[in-house]
């Protein structure tokens, strides 16, 4: 304890030291607070598009009074309202869709339109809790470690103050205890205060500072290493580090991300599309007994009330659809899996490059990660489904339009989400 | 003037006899030459994939059978974008904007399926592109060569040695940074080689070469700072502090906190919100399906007095057609409202962003670069437009078909009468006239000319930290 | 052969040998230094000098033979051997953004002992410091004032050895003196010294005994008899005729 607080006081006046440190603290809470306000700005524009869908198919039931067409043009706003962790990590959120606008036609034509932000910033990247943790953390620690023993071997102190401490050992690691201490302490503390403030579960939080302390020693065990096992000059040391910095953050990460490409292929995103809107469009041209037909197999209850005599009926033109989707539901789950195995892969390479594990741990702790962008994509699959059965049942029972049976029609809600 | 050349020699002689030295220059041309290796071969992929899409989209609308030309409008087409011979160096933001569109009537759908949605979560930086490695990891290398150039001789004491020789300090620094501009000559020979494959691809040259002009320039800011930190320093672990620091500060951090800035100063409504906006519109101006509707009664007047007839039926146009063709341009207009409003904001998000480049050199740099290689958001927008002008022109046509060719009074039949149905479908040698899609980008000229706007950040640079070594070089003394 | 018990014996070389990267810097070294003397090991570039003083502290493990402090051997009690010993290194620099005093308190913290201000301002009186600059950052000094203050951190770690790098180099001659008289004073204290120096004068002036080593052996041993210094002229004869052959 006594050790500690000597080398506090000696870390004191050592000014590239608390310059770096109080860097770490500045750039980390800049980082939080960018961070906060990214997810309270949507959270209300979540709140606004939620009134705005409302009063759409308000207008649009005031419009229309029969099944077919209020189901055709009622747009149904879907979400994934960031969690109380995402302010740390962003994460997946800027690329992958978060809020969708559906309605009852063939939803693997609507489903991978992109909300998407500008790409000037996308390309830039986000600046991030998860980001200073997983990427910058690791140079700071290296700046903070890198000259402990080289600077006094180079001043011709070293000998002398391992002789001075009887054991060289210990004086290193006390050294480097107080500073990643106080380094760990600058980036947790703006982290615990805005969890605290956003009302994240404390086991999130607990688990999402324990993955940073364990990045850091990783990089504590690995500046230690290097500089005890060899002799080199701080320059050098320096260098060599920056050098296995740029290996782990970003050299590694970029060969993971070829192979798993090169492993894992997807389906050409646009063949979805295309095929699917070959299947809508030749349904026109179709005889209906066919389509009937594809669409009874999948709801049998319907089989009795399947007959189409006009040219035109709505049943039959949303069970095209159906027919749609179904045509194109061997790729589309081809695409899914993959995009699932790829995460998967992802997250089991990531051990080999520390800073990338972080940031995954990071995303899937805020659920800001590709999973939980797959699993709201199958929220929406799932909703989706609950809007027909409740339409067909409308549709093919030639039920009559009611305000009152409109209000059972399903609404999306968070629940859907788990 | 021997001199300073004399002076590069030894610089290089001693980088060369460093074993670590060696060691790390191999490391970086070797990752050059691999992620140049990736990304030209990722490109061409998506080069082959996307021309095949498009003569297969051609196919698919040309081959539909006779039917009625409304229904085309709603099969729509499908445009690719294929990417640019440069993109092989810079691919810029070519990952994350979706290369395909779907075209149809009454709608303009975004691009879709970026590849970067279906890539596996790769953490802080991305795939690795030439671009990027030479926008951030070359200065790196730059640095640990440069740091100790004149630092080394003051370390050493040999610095009061040649100056007593008679040696200028100026002769010294001109000597010194000329060893660096070998360096940097050296690590661009991969940029070149790139270059030139671009070049057999269809690149233009001059752009080419303003490419590599461009990085030679970024990199002299390097340079030049580099010198600044090795001349006004004492020792060569505060130089590398302070270079790392100020590597740290322009790659990383001012232009994530610029984008951060940005977004707060210049919010922009997501789709989902234009699109709730522009529905509103959309009502007012009426549905182009229903030739009732009370927004197309004026249409329908002017028609049937400009005919001089009292019914709808004894127009010698389909009214439908018409309604239909007036309403697609309404609604388009509406829509390019909502359209220009969006792609105004990012261009100026954009904007504001790479102003950050006077901060921050790489980000100048990658401005550039992206402008240069034809993988800029403008690029994007230019797509998005050409791409709507396509649609806009086989929507319309087949409008108009809709007016001339189809008998009102079959049209109105065809729900109910399988007879009138085949009557309203027209012949499928009409779908030709869809023109052909190819997308074409910014003349070179115009490239250069919005490029050389961040030329002037580098420039700038330049000449400031040029002015400082300046004045440190008078200073310097043993 | 068993270690040596006797407690009139601190410092013991036995059979010396070391070798650093594939070279040999040291061997068959032995001498032994009794309690309270002051010995002296002399010789010119590369003799192994610094090494020896590295061995005693543990820093170098010899590849054959042993070293002992107070009968402990270095490589398996180093750092008992460290506690016993206050060492001086060639041309040291403490750190030079704190002053005297924090220098002191924080190394002799870093020592395990508790020393209070008014200890640490006698010592650095002790050594020659002006009081004036006691509470002075080191970059503000002269070479000769850092090693006074390094030399004050010897004198107050009050350790039973002291090992002495090249102590005089870079002092000026006052500042010699000074110095050799402190020496001298410590080893009538009863603490031993063994300091190494290129310096025969120096040498001869304050040393009991003399050892001149050459590549690594040694070539010679000098005794001061009972009042009188070693002989200038002898060490100085042995020292060219050893060397240049």
């Amino acid at each position: 304890m006594r050790s500690i607080y000597r080398e506090l006081r000696f870390l004191s006046r050592d000014r590239a030291a608390i310059l770096w440190l109080g860097l770490a603290f500045v750039i980390t809470l800049l980082a939080v607070t960018a961070g906060l306000y990214e997810v309270q700005s949507q959270r209300s524009r979540l709140m606004q598009l939620l009134q705005a869908d409302r009063s759409d198919r308000r207008i649009v039931t005031e419009k229309h009074n029969d099944w077919g067409s209020i189901a055709y043009h009622s747009f149904h706003l879907t979400f994934d309202a960031p969690s109380p962790l995402a302010f740390a990590a962003l994460g997946q959120r800027e690329l992958l869709p978060w809020k969708h606008r559906i309605r009852m036609l063939a939803l693997e034509g609507q489903i991978y339109e992109a909300d998407a932000t500008n790409p000037a910033f996308t390309s830039i990247g986000r600046f991030d809790f998860a980001f200073v943790a997983s990427n910058l953390l690791p140079l700071f620690v290296i700046f903070l470690l890198y000259g402990l023993r080289s600077d006094e071997r180079a001043a011709g102190r070293f000998e002398l103050l391992v002789a001075t401490a009887g054991n060289g050992g210990h004086l290193w690691m006390t050294r480097a205890t107080v500073r990643l201490g106080l380094l760990a302490l600058c980036i947790l503390s703006p982290l615990v205060g805005a969890a605290v403030g956003e009302g994240s579960p404390p086991h999130l939080v607990i688990f999402a500072g324990s993955a940073v302390l364990l990045h850091l020693v990783f990089w504590w065990i690995v500046s230690n290493e290097v500089s005890r096992l060899t002799q080199w000059s701080s320059p050098v040391l320096l260098t060599a580090l920056i050098g296995l910095w740029l290996w782990f953050a970003v050299l590694s990460p970029s060969a993971i991300h070829t192979v798993i490409e090169r492993l894992i292929p997807l389906p050409n995103g646009s063949e979805i599309l295309l095929t699917q809107r070959e299947a809508v469009n030749d349904a026109w041209d179709l005889p209906k007994k066919t389509t009937m037909t594809a669409f009874t197999e999948r709801h049998p209850q319907w089989r009795g009330q399947a007959d189409i005599n006009q040219p035109f009926e709505w049943k039959w033109y949303y069970a095209f659809q159906q027919v749609g989707d179904q045509v194109t539901e061997p790729l589309s789950q081809q695409y899914d899996s993959g995009r699932l195995a790829r995460n998967h892969l992802t997250t089991r390479l990531s051990f080999l490059a520390p800073p990338m594990w972080l940031e995954q741990t990071l995303q899937s702790l805020a659920s800001t990660d590709v999973g939980a962008a797959l699993s709201y994509e199958k929220s929406i699959r799932n909703f989706h489904a609950q809007l027909r059965a409740f339409y067909y049942q409308k549709l093919f029972e030639d039920q009559p339009f009611t305000a009152q049976a409109l209000e059972q029609r399903p609404e999306y809600s968070k629940a859907h989400l788990h | 003037m021997m001199n300073p050349l004399r002076i590069a020699a030894d610089e290089w002689r001693l980088w060369y006899r460093s074993r670590l030295a060696m060691v790390g220059l191999a490391a970086v041309i070797g990752l050059l030459a691999g992620t140049a290796t990736i990304t030209a071969l990722r490109v061409h992929t998506e080069s082959k994939d996307r021309t095949e899409g498009q003569v297969q989209a051609d196919e698919h609308f040309l081959t539909q059978p006779d039917r009625h030309p409304h229904r085309m409008i709603h099969y729509g087409h499908y445009v690719f974008r294929t990417p640019a011979p440069l993109a092989i160096f810079d691919p810029g933001i070519d990952a994350l904007t979706g290369d395909a569109i779907f075209l149809e009537g009454h709608r303009q759908n975004s691009a879709t399926f970026a590849s970067a949605q279906a890539s596996t979560n790769l953490g802080g930086f991305g795939a690795l592109t030439p671009a990027l490695m030479y926008q951030l990891f070359v200065p790196l290398l730059l640095i640990a060569f440069g740091h100790s150039v004149i630092l080394r001789e003051r370390e050493l004491g040999t610095l009061p040695t040649l100056l007593a020789q008679g040696l200028s300090t100026s002769t010294l620094v001109a000597g010194k940074m000329l060893a660096l501009v070998g360096l940097i000559t050296l690590l661009l020979l991969p940029a070149l080689l790139v270059l030139f494959f671009a070049l057999a691809n269809g690149a233009s040259a001059i752009v080419s070469l303003t490419v590599v002009l461009s990085y030679a320039l970024y990199l002299l800011v390097w340079a030049a700072i580099i010198m600044l930190a090795s001349l006004t320093s004492r020792h060569r672990s505060w130089a590398l502090g302070v270079l790392l620091g100020i590597w740290f500060s322009w790659t990383l951090l001012i232009p994530r906190l610029g984008a951060t800035i940005t977004r707060l100063r210049i919010p922009t409504a997501g789709k989902i919100e234009m699109d709730l906006l522009m529905q509103e519109d959309i009502r007012r101006a009426g549905d182009g399906h229903n030739a009732t509707d009370p927004a197309f009664v004026n249409i329908r007047t002017e028609l049937l007095a400009q005919h001089n007839v009292e019914r709808v039926e004894d127009l010698p146009v389909n009214i439908r057609g018409v309604v239909a063709e007036a309403s697609e341009a309404a609604l388009t207009t509406i829509m390019n409202r909502y359209a220009n409003t969006r792609m105004r904001l990012e261009v100026s998000q954009a904007k504001a962003v790479t102003s950050f480049g006077w901060l921050s050199p790489p980000l100048a740099l990658s401005a550039a670069s992206q402008t240069l290689a034809g993988t800029d958001l403008a690029t994007h927008h230019r797509f998005l437009r050409e791409a709507e002008k396509l649609r806009l022109d086989f929507v319309q046509g087949l409008n108009r078909i809709h007016a001339q060719q189809l008998r009102y009074q079959d049209d109105i039949d065809r729900s109910r009468n399988t007879e009138a149905e085949k009557r309203t479908r027209v012949s499928a040698e009409s779908w030709s006239l869809l023109k052909k899609f190819s997308f074409s980008r910014a003349q070179a000229n115009d490239r250069i000319s919005v490029a050389f706007r961040y030329w002037m950040m580098l420039i700038a640079w330049v000449a400031g930290i040029a002015v400082a070594c300046g004045l440190a070089t008078r200073r310097l003394a043993p | 052969m068993n270690t040596p018990l006797s407690t009139d014996i601190a410092l013991e070389a036995k059979q010396l040998m070391v070798v650093r990267s594939g070279q040999v810097v040291l061997q068959q070294l032995s001498f032994v230094v009794e309690k309270g003397q002051i010995f002296a090991l002399l010789g010119g570039n590369g003799a192994g000098k610094s090494t020896t003083l590295l061995t005693f502290l543990g820093f170098l493990p010899p590849t054959a033979g042993a070293a002992y402090v107070q009968g402990l051997n270095v490589e398996q009690h180093t750092r008992e051997v460290r506690q016993a010993i206050a060492y001086l290194p060639e041309a040291t620099t403490l750190y030079t953004h704190l002053s005297a005093q924090e220098n002191l308190s924080y190394l002799l913290t870093l020592a395990g002992r508790q020393i209070d201000r008014a200890a640490i301002d006698k010592a650095l009186d002790t050594v020659g410091l002006p009081t004036r600059a006691h509470a002075q950052r080191l970059d503000a000094y002269s070479k000769g004032m850092r090693q006074k203050v390094a030399i004050a951190l010897a004198l107050l770690r009050e350790t039973p050895i002291l090992l002495l790098d090249e102590p005089t180099s870079g002092l000026d001659p006052v500042a010699i003196d000074e110095l050799n008289t402190l020496v001298q004073n410590l080893a009538a204290e009863g603490r031993t010294v063994l300091m190494v120096t290129h310096d025969v004068y120096g040498a001869c002036q304050v040393a009991d005994r003399i050892a001149l080593l050459h590549n690594g052996s040694l070539v010679g041993t000098f005794s001061a008899s009972k009042g009188a210094p070693i002989d200038t002229n002898t060490v100085h004869t042995a020292f060219k005729e050893q060397t240049v052959r």
